[in-house]
């Protein structure tokens, strides 16, 4: 999904002639001694602008350069493994009093970088900041929380208005806890830049080691965890377009990159034997339907059009295949595949898939006929013909639009792609001024969220106001009372049933359609560094703009002898 | 001196209408600051945060644009031009924009300056001895580099000079391990990044200097002043210098004085293919985030540097050539 343009193209079609040479530039330097921390890790993710040197992890445009390395939340927890929570300061956490108190054990033994502790209290003093201003609660965990507390000696419980247990991934892995004593004498949190965090990660930096061209984060000599990190040194040069990082990383001067790359490998693997990449697909990108539209409100036109939309294709001419084809259940598969109802999906003509006979007689069945330019019309003769928004900065995106516009077109039903600025897209897509749109959602740890940011009502809007991410307006207050229901329970077995049931609003109603899945752009080379987050051991989501789970990586990787 | 009035006057007039214009046109345009954040972090960012970031923009309080007009205005004329939104939030625009300048006006700067000189004189000779060996090499090859897009002779020089010779560094504005400072070692290293980018500038532009002079040149060389001064049996040189070029230079150096003016700008695409970081590459990040206070200040500052670069082209041309001042 990021940007290709026509000098990407040159570039890659260039350094490609050039690809016999090169490959040489040592990437990293580990001393030979065992002791300590060692290494020049160099990470390679266009930012698309130079560096402020803010870390304020409580700013949106911050916190992926601090929370993880520099600041560590209570727990992590792991999209690619379904959201298994491990201990991060917290050491253990236990619900309580019906799933409306979350209880946490602070770790002990643990300092800032400052020398001084943590304790329960900073992690209290953490979450009042947010309370205190609403703006640094990106992700609005007071909207469910009531109170935070300590208790008994190295205790902090969190009470909650409603029962809302997957805020623990909010709250527990996306909140950095500072230090009380540094934060409290800032005048204004909310503009405070925070050059030189105090953190109690295992990497320090500040204004003496970044520069607007680069971020350089040194091992903290005194983390707690002994023994980590074992790299000695971060590089976070700052690119300013795809195409710069992507020249950098397959001449080996970065050894992390989180880069879409076309044709990856001619361009970067066929380099080096070492060089690889992984690709682990996290969301969905989705065709939305503007449910407020009177052609669209039919749910036939819905599933005529999810039957015949052609995913594999939409994957291998969109996305060169980096990006699988999604499935209407709404699973990204393999990645979430044990929650995939996939007998339920069965009875749904195997779960959508492409049939063009199958869309045809949906559409005739509903009373539609064909008109004679060939496109299907309503009895009362409004043909179904609607324009698609589409982000006309993604190459990718436009390429997987005209699959879709070809394949609709195969069952008579025209689209016209409006490919238009990024600005002018997301308004378009979040106030709903569109009749089709293709997008994609945040996702979450498990499956539920996306079909949360899908499917709540209270993520709509009505048309002209943005809504959060119920970007096609779909409310059924059966399907907001099962999400509701999710949010009260532990039990692994009642989420399942939970999320089986929203698969099946997903298979009925076709609210949205998902074309292909969204994927973590990662390559690494195990020739400098090992650790690395493999297929068989995914640990973190692997790119490097993952907060906090690059700093997880960064606790594995080594390097390499 | 009521030619100096006129144009000043007609100077504050149009700076007036650019300022104005300068405030209206990213209103106009769709979307908002705080849309565009989301849509920069690649979806890692939950729905909820829309709302926080609307009201860290002040996005949520709703001025009349008249009163937004007005305090633009006052705030220009006190030199306040915010903070940056997005780009940079948080950050002074005035600081964000020094910063980026010193690197503009050196590469860009110095490359038009080079391309400038080097250009008029090749033009000079060119047209001078007309059909002799310079004349029939140098302009074509240049003119014809004018016409390549600048970006992709950049792109070129990346793949040979870079990628496959190893020859010159070709990203970034210096090696970003070294610290910046009054050194040595950063001074040369900075030089040697600004190698490719700048000869990429100067290659490309060279040519429409070399152009613009030899014509006029040549027309020039044609005057009965010319013949005069030849029969008069001055040296060629000062023939060609004092006679012939003094005059010929004049469309140029109206040509040099706005591209010296929209130096301040930038060169955008130079600037993004070698990952550089100045004034060009800013206002693109800019614009692509709807950072209203520093899209502002940095077409306010293009504006007012081209108008003043062509009150002062105007001024000059008034001193070189005595028509333009008698002509009202």
């Amino acid at each position: 999904m990021r940007r290709l343009k026509a000098i990407g193209v040159l570039i890659a079609a260039g350094a490609l002639a050039a690809a016999c040479s090169s490959g040489s530039s040592s990437p990293s330097s580990s001393s030979g001694k065992a002791s300590g921390p060692s290494g020049v890790l160099t990470i390679d993710n266009e930012s698309g602008g130079t560096w402020t040197c803010d870390f304020n992890p409580f700013n949106l445009s911050y916190i992926g350069y601090s929370l993880g390395p520099v600041y560590e939340p209570l727990a992590f927890v792991n999209t690619l493994e379904s959201g298994k929570a491990t201990p991060w300061l917290a050491t253990s956490w236990t619900w309580g009093a019906g799933n409306k108190t979350l209880t946490f054990t602070i770790r002990k033994g643990v300092k800032f970088s400052n020398g001084n502790p943590l304790t329960p209290a900073d992690v209290v003093y953490t979450f009042d900041l947010l309370k205190a201003h609403p703006t640094l609660d990106i992700n609005a965990v007071w909207s469910v929380l009531s109170g935070v507390a300590a208790s008994g000696s190295d205790q902090v419980t969190m009470t909650f208005k409603t029962a809302a247990v997957p805020y623990f991934y909010y709250i527990a892995d996306q909140v950095p806890i500072v230090d009380q004593s540094v934060w409290s004498k800032v005048a204004n949190p909310v503009t405070y830049s925070d050059k030189n965090p105090v953190g109690t990660g295992a990497f320090t930096t500040g204004s003496s080691t970044c520069t607007p061209q680069n971020i350089k984060y040194t091992a903290n000599p005194h983390y707690w965890q002994p023994g980590e990190p074992k790299v000695g040194t971060v590089n976070y040069p700052s690119f300013l377009t795809n195409d710069t990082a992507n020249t950098y990383l397959a001449n080996g001067q970065a050894q992390w990159g989180s880069q879409f790359i076309p044709s990856i490998a001619k361009f970067y693997t066929s380099k080096n034997p070492d060089y690889k990449y992984w690709f682990p697909p996290v969301a969905n990108v989705s065709m939305f339907i503007n449910l407020t539209n009177p052609l669209l409100k039919n749910v036939a036109v819905r599933q005529a059009m999810a039957y015949a939309i052609n995913r594999q294709q939409a994957s291998t001419i969109g996305e060169y295949g980096y990006e699988p084809a999604s499935n209407q259940s709404g699973i990204v598969t393999p990645t979430f595949s044990s929650w995939l109802d996939t007998s339920q999906a069965a009875s749904f003509g195997s779960n959508y898939a492409h049939s063009t006979a199958k869309a045809i007689s949906i559409l005739e069945h509903a009373g539609y006929k064909k008109g004679s330019n060939g496109i299907f019309q309503t009895p009362s003769g409004q043909p179904l013909s609607f324009t698609i928004l589409n982000n006309g900065g993604f190459s990718d995106w436009v390429a997987a639009v005209q699959t879709i516009q070809s394949s609709l077109k195969a069952i008579g039903i025209q689209v016209t792609p409006e490919n238009l600025a990024a600005t002018t897209y997301q308004t378009d897509l979040y106030t709903g001024k569109y009749q089709l749109a293709y997008g994609s959602e945040t996702g979450g740890p498990t499956p539920y969220f996306e079909l949360r940011q899908w499917l709540y009502s209270a993520n709509s809007a009505p048309i002209g106001t943005a809504a959060g991410s119920n970007f096609e307006r779909y409310s059924n207050p059966a399907t907001d009372a099962l999400i509701n229901e999710y949010g009260a329970t532990t039990s692994a077995a009642t989420q399942h049933s939970i999320v089986d049931q929203l698969e099946k609003v997903m298979l009925a109603d076709v609210p949205v359609i998902p074309v292909t899945e969204s994927v973590d752009w990662y390559q690494y080379d195990t020739g400098s560094f090992t650790g690395w987050v493999t297929q068989s051991d995914p640990y973190a989501q692997p790119a490097a703009y993952n907060y906090p789970d690059w700093g997880q990586m960064l606790l594995h990787l080594a390097p390499a002898k | 001196m009521r030619f100096v009035a006129r144009r000043l006057g007609f100077f504050v007039l149009t700076l007036w209408v650019a300022v104005t214009l300068n405030f209206l046109l990213p209103r106009l345009m769709p979307g908002n600051p705080a849309l565009a954040v989301l849509g920069k972090f690649k979806g890692a960012v939950p729905p909820q945060a829309l709302k926080a970031l609307e009201a860290q923009f002040g996005l949520d309080t709703h001025q009349s644009l008249i009163t937004q007009y007005g305090h633009y205005l006052g705030d220009l004329a006190s030199g306040n031009f915010g903070v940056s939104l997005t780009t940079e939030p948080g950050t002074s625009v005035s600081q964000i924009v020094l910063h980026a300048i010193p690197w503009t006006l050196g590469l860009v700067g110095v490359a038009t300056v080079l391309a400038f000189i080097l250009g008029t004189g090749i033009g000079i000779v060119g047209a001078w001895r007309r059909g002799g060996r310079l004349d029939s090499i140098l302009p074509p090859i240049f003119v014809i580099m004018t016409v390549i897009p600048y970006f992709w002779i950049g792109l070129i020089l990346i793949l040979i000079f870079g990628v496959k010779l190893h020859w010159l560094p070709y990203f970034f504005s210096y090696n970003y391990t070294l610290t910046p400072g009054f050194t040595w070692a950063f001074i040369s290293n900075v030089l040697e990044h600004a190698i490719l980018p700048g000869f990429t500038l100067l290659i490309t532009t060279i040519g429409t200097w070399i152009l613009t002079m030899r014509n006029t040149m040549i027309t020039t060389l044609a005057e009965d002043y010319v013949r005069m001064a030849r029969a008069k049996g001055l040296p060629g040189h000062r023939i060609m210098l004092d006679y012939a070029a003094r005059n010929a230079i004049l469309p140029n150096l109206t040509g040099f004085a706005m591209s010296l003016g929209f130096v301040v700008g930038g060169a955008i695409l130079i600037e993004e293919v070698f990952n550089y970081q100045g004034v060009g590459y800013l206002l693109l990040q800019a614009v692509n985030n709807e950072d209203y206070p520093l899209e502002q200040a940095l077409f306010l500052l293009i504006t007012v540097a081209v108008l003043v670069a062509i009150l002062l082209s105007d001024i000059a041309t008034a001193v070189l050539d005595p028509r333009t001042r008698a002509a009202r």
